[in-house]
């Protein structure tokens, strides 16, 4: 099973073969667990929507053409997902939007820096989260997708059923945002 | 240069989006300007910070729970699924007995109230069948009474020996006939004529 082709897994899983779909979401469920976290900072919320994509995708497989890949194909379906459990748990009053500090950075106990430096680049660190999080959805979506997973406007936009313009744009918005924010905590620079 | 073009252009080079003239470009306006070689190391510097951001780590066990949560998802929407289609294919065949009856119910009506005409070569039509039943009928209730009492003892009995033991709401409403597309009728009709062969 670990050595079919994607191609050839999807085409099992649509005959139901639930080993086959299992194998392919093995392939793939870090990548979309993890961006599903940096969209919702909640672990639970990102397992539950990942499972609930991962549902999805299954049940309407048969519809999947493979004019995409299944990666892309998931990952479009996972972030739609997450994206209206955003905007919805957005409406919802009175709940309080969970922010679970799940990032510290690498350099923060890094040795070569002294204590002033980490205590510079802890303090940066950590607003520079904070203005992530506080980026409208969309920039947000673009900036995980992009900065955080690696992948180019094009791939960002066939997942977010945008242009690859819209992509880049929001990309420069998103930056000019952060910088403005951050402006206080980036030194000279 | 337009230091707002720059800008943008800045954000496409740190993405690796940037062709090569409008990045010579980008490098010749720099040279210049300090306040867009200001906004530039700033925006490498936001981009070296986030890409260093450390994700949580989850352990082996998380995924292990993961795949045997969604493995038992998936195992249960097929189960689902399954039977699903089985309630469908009883339906199917409710559907199908029905109008078979209904037809018999015709052919029946037919020999015992009608006066015996030239023989026509017979050429199977659902469609055509529930017209002329239709066009029998006219406003004659008696006859419209007698007709359904008809396909509704047929359908009854067919209910009786098949597992399905619920009597279809369409029974309710004896116009739902009338109200048939050609679609459904072309699938009765289909439906019936498998039947015919088997």
């Amino acid at each position: 099973m670990e050595d079919c082709s994607d191609g050839h897994l999807v085409e099992q899983a649509k005959q139901g073969d639930v080993e086959a779909f299992a194998e392919l979401a093995r392939r793939c469920q870090e990548k979309v667990y993890y961006t599903l976290l940096a969209l919702t900072k909640n672990q639970q919320d990102a397992s539950d929507l990942a499972q609930e994509a991962f549902m999805q995708a299954f049940k309407s497989l048969k519809s999947f053409k493979q004019r995409s890949s299944f990666y892309t194909w998931i990952y479009r379906i996972a972030v739609n997902l997450t994206l209206n459990f955003l905007k919805r748990r957005k409406r919802e009053e009175g709940r309080e939007v969970l922010n679970e500090s799940h990032s510290v950075n690498k350099e923060s106990e890094d040795p070569s820096f002294s204590p002033d430096e980490r205590s510079l680049k802890k303090e940066l660190s950590e607003k520079l989260q904070e203005a992530i999080d506080s980026l409208p959805l969309p920039y947000r979506a673009s900036f995980t997708l992009v900065v955080f997973q690696g992948m180019t406007h094009g791939q960002a936009a066939r997942i977010l059923g945008c242009s690859e313009n819209t992509v880049s744009w929001r990309m420069h918005k998103a930056r000019k945002m952060l910088q403005a924010r951050l402006k206080p905590y980036l030194g000279g620079g | 240069m337009n230091c707002t073009k720059i800008e943008k252009w800045l954000s496409d080079r740190i993405d690796g989006e940037l062709s090569e003239r409008k990045t010579r470009a980008i490098e010749a306006h720099l040279e210049k300007c300090a306040s867009c070689r200001s906004y530039a190391a700033s925006l490498e510097k936001i981009h070296d910070e986030a890409t260093s951001l450390e994700r949580v780590e989850v352990s082996p066990a998380f995924w292990e729970g993961f795949a045997s949560r969604l493995k038992a998802n998936l195992e249960s929407s097929r189960e689902e699924r399954r039977e699903k289609r089985a309630l469908v294919l009883s339906w199917n065949w409710v559907w199908s007995g029905a109008a078979l009856l209904a037809v018999v119910a015709v052919g029946l009506y037919l020999l015992l109230f009608q006066s015996p005409q030239p023989q026509e070569m017979y050429v199977f039509s659902l469609e055509n069948s529930l017209a002329s039943i239709y066009q029998e009928i006219g406003d004659d209730s008696e006859l419209e009474e007698l007709f359904n009492s008809i396909l509704v003892e047929s359908i009854d009995e067919y209910l009786e020996d098949s597992e399905w033991k619920e009597r279809p709401d369409f029974l309710e409403n004896l116009l739902l006939w009338e109200g048939l597309t050609e679609e459904e009728i072309e699938f009765l009709e289909s439906e019936i004529k498998k039947d015919i062969k088997s």
